[in-house]
């Protein structure tokens, strides 16, 4: 934060004024620590900008890609859950890269949590935001917020209902906390009305919500839709459509 | 939940684990030490091992560049309504992962 003077206004201090006025001490941490590597010339800037750039860009197409294969290869979904790191790399995600000890995933272990009819996981991490970083990439704000985090371990159902998510009472629903070192996954049961669907097709309809364990997939909803909708003002109602509201995906 | 694998020879490791999948297991209330992810709403609570994980370093040591023995960690399956007696609903379960030393044998 810069205090600059303009000519003429009698020395007054003028600010860019910051919307958050407080930098917490990790993040003067990160920054100290990262100066002092690019001094001693660990990394270059540049390289820092790049690593970033890489990890923000992601993305949850892998994950969507090994619930596809698994569903239609049981051979490789028993792969996946008796060595789940392993597996990710018949998809082409090495765990270990760019850096050899696992970063951005901070540890090389990975649970696939399997779905079934009387069984639905969804994933938390009550201490901070762990997260499997190299099949879903960065994770959504809301997962990082300490409202979720401390909700879904209480009341996970009202939770979920929150997202849209009501599941029947005698389903048991298995909140899965990533308080340690393992990374988890939903691995969601296959719709009906998808039974011929090639892996592509399949791998559309897996979101990035539906790895979480906070939505499930359906026929017809895509990562490629856009949920756009026009916000109905219920004062102003001269275009008012008739059309039942339609479901909001969060 | 996939199988445990063998764990891995190092001098740093008790070389087996102490508890399998399905003993039940009873979280310690121990102090906190300046650093733990022993979560609070598990201390004392008795729960089912539900996976052998891996070994490595505790976290009370890794928090401070110590070089710790590695230990066993499990993932203890919870009954929500053990948690919370209120929980309105008996099937739902919660899990989490914890490192050997805070887990005590329970009684069946």
């Amino acid at each position: 934060m810069s205090h600059t003077h303009k000519p003429g206004d009698g020395g007054a201090e003028r600010h860019a004024a910051p919307m958050v006025e407080e930098i917490t001490d990790f993040e003067v941490l990160e920054i100290a620590v990262r100066e002092l590597a690019i001094e001693h010339g660990l990394f270059t800037a540049e390289d820092h900008r790049r690593f970033t750039e890489w990890t923000e860009s992601i993305g949850p197409a892998a994950g969507s890609r090994l619930v596809a294969k698994a569903w239609i290869d049981p051979a490789f979904k028993a792969r996946v859950m008796e060595d789940a790191v392993r597996a990710c790399k018949e998809i082409g995600i090495d765990w270990a890269e760019p850096t050899g000890f696992g970063t951005p995933s901070d540890y090389m272990n990975l649970r696939v949590l399997e779905d079934t009819p009387t069984l639905h996981h969804v994933i938390v991490c009550t201490l901070c935001s762990c997260y499997p970083r190299p099949l879903l990439g960065m994770s959504p704000e809301w997962y990082r917020t300490t409202n979720y985090r401390r909700r879904l371990v209480r009341w996970p159902r009202q939770v979920l209902a929150e997202f849209g998510l009501i599941l029947p009472p005698e389903v048991e629903l298995r909140v899965e906390d990533s308080n340690q070192k393992c990374r988890f996954m939903v691995l969601p049961v296959q719709p009906e009305g998808t039974e011929n669907w090639t892996e592509q097709q399949l791998a559309q309809i897996v979101t990035r919500d539906c790895m979480i364990g906070v939505a499930l997939p359906r026929p017809g909803r895509t990562a490629d839709i856009h949920p756009v909708q026009k916000a109905r003002r219920p004062v102003q109602s001269s275009e008012h459509s008739g059309e039942p509201a339609h479901e909001h995906d969060k | 939940m996939s199988k445990s694998k063998p764990l891995k020879k190092s001098p740093r490791t008790t070389g087996h684990a102490r508890f399998k999948v399905g003993d039940r297991v009873r979280v310690k209330d121990l102090p906190n030490l300046f650093y733990s992810r022993t979560q609070m709403y598990v201390r004392g609570v008795v729960g089912t091992i539900a996976a052998c994980t891996y070994q490595d370093v505790i976290p009370e040591d890794e928090a401070f560049n110590r070089d710790g023995r590695l230990e066993q960690y499990y993932i203890i399956r919870f009954r929500q309504k053990d948690l919370w007696p209120e929980y309105p609903f008996d099937n739902d379960t919660v899990q989490t992962e914890s490192p050997e030393r805070w887990l005590e044998p329970a009684e069946k």
